[in-house]
This record gives structure tokens, sequence and C-alpha cells, in this order.
């Protein structure tokens, strides 16, 4: 089993949703979150402002901002993680800086708390 | 490998920390706010127990290699002034198996391999 954990815009839900139901994974929860990424840098930006250019310096912008996003977590089997992965990063990908990430962890056992089933049975 | 780092601390020192970390050089950080007790039970006013005490949950995903400088960064900034209290809160350290900036779609857990930093 793993979990994977998906930092998507707010707008994009709608869309998450429809697209995980169509991939097979009906269950998941999500969350509101705050965040801030690497953001976007391009190296000519840098190198103006390592050589001190206060135009360079305005251009990366308000550092440490936070942006209101939507955290989703879903649990799925090990052969669903590829589509899941693929169907996000799809659904949610504009090319703009802020589209988000997706990360997969390993989870050790689940348990369904109505009837106690554990491991994948939880799941499915 | 990627290590995800998730850390409970108290709301008000949440911009502390989360500049100390921009400081630091880990600009991309998400931040939720999260209610939970330790192992204290809560905390006792008076008459009123209240065991459900708003924190700040801060999660991020970085090298492993990093991982003792990001603990030590969150540490020292978001224990309280002395020896610190009970309520400063916790950190946890997870492995993240694969990793991916969904605007670019590339999967950054590649490049630890050849020791480039995402």
């Amino acid at each position: 089993m793993k979990e994977v954990i998906a930092i998507v815009r707010i707008n994009m839900m709608n869309q998450t949703k429809q697209a995980l139901t169509d991939c097979g994974v009906d269950a998941f929860f999500a969350h509101e979150a705050q965040g801030r990424g690497v953001g976007f840098v391009s190296p000519a930006v840098l190198e103006g402002t390592v050589q001190g250019y206060e135009e360079a310096a305005a251009l990366l912008g308000e550092k440490g901002k936070l942006y209101p996003k939507r955290m989703i977590t879903a649990v799925v089997e090990d052969s669903m993680v590829g589509c899941v992965v693929e169907t996000i990063i799809n659904t949610n990908q504009t090319g703009m800086p802020g589209d988000g990430k997706v990360f997969v962890l390993p989870l050790s056992d689940a348990v369904r708390v109505r009837t106690g089933e554990t491991g994948v049975k939880s799941i499915s | 490998m990627l290590t995800m780092i998730r850390a409970i601390v108290r709301p008000e020192k949440a911009d502390k920390v989360l500049a100390a970390l921009m400081e630091a050089g880990y600009p991309a950080v998400t931040k939720y706010s999260v209610a939970g007790r330790g192992k204290q039970r809560g905390i006792k006013i008076g008459e009123v127990t209240y065991d459900e005490l708003p924190k700040v949950m801060l999660m991020s995903v970085i090298n492993p290699s990093d991982k003792d400088f990001f603990i030590d960064t969150v540490m020292n900034t978001a224990r309280s002034s002395g020896k610190g209290a009970f309520g400063d809160g916790k950190i946890f350290v997870s492995d993240v198996e694969e990793s991916y900036t969904i605007s670019s779609g590339v999967k950054e857990t590649d490049y630890v391999k050849e020791g480039v930093t995402p």
C-alpha cells in the first residue's frame, strides 16, 4: 500500500475529484493547507541579483508568502500508484509555478474501522 | 529517496519557524492547522481541561542529507525561551518514495540519485 499526498490549486479540486473517480480511486480525504514553493526563479534573474541589480531583486518578489492550497491524501494499492500520480499531474498541470506537488509514501498497514479488516482488503 | 519532515509547532511560533526556514534555504513548506494533545493530556486551567489544543503542522520534503540541519533549524526556533516547555511540539520524519512537480511533471527522486538538489 502507498499513501499518495498531492498538493493542488483550490480551483482544480472539482476536476481532480472527477479525474480520481474515473481512475478508480473513490476514497480520499482532503484538507485546507497553505504553502509556498521554490517559486519561479530564472537563472538570469538570480545572476542579476548576485550582481546587485535592484530590478532583479524586485523580480524575485515577496519571498515567504503562503498561498492557500488543498492537500489530498489517498491510500492506494501499489499497482494503482502510477495511474493516480499520472492522473493528478495531467489534471492539474498548467505549466505555471504553483501547480503543486505529488508525494508517494510507503504505508505499512490500514484498518477499516467498521469491520476490522486490515491490509489491502480495507481499502478496496 | 527523499525525506518528509512534519513538525507540529505552536501557532504563534509558526511565522518565526517559516522565516528561519527561508533563511536556511528551504522555501518550500506546506502549513496546515491541526488540533491535538500530548502525553500531558492537554492543559488544565482551573476546573476546565482543554484536551484539544490548536497547533500548526509544517510539512516539507527535503534531501535526506539535509535532515539534521533542517530539524535543528525547526527545533531551535520553535522551542520556548530557556529550556523549552510542554506543548512546544514534535517533529516526525518519514521516507518519501516518489516526488513529482506538477507544473513540469518532473520526477525529483530521479535527480537525487545523481546528487542534484531538487
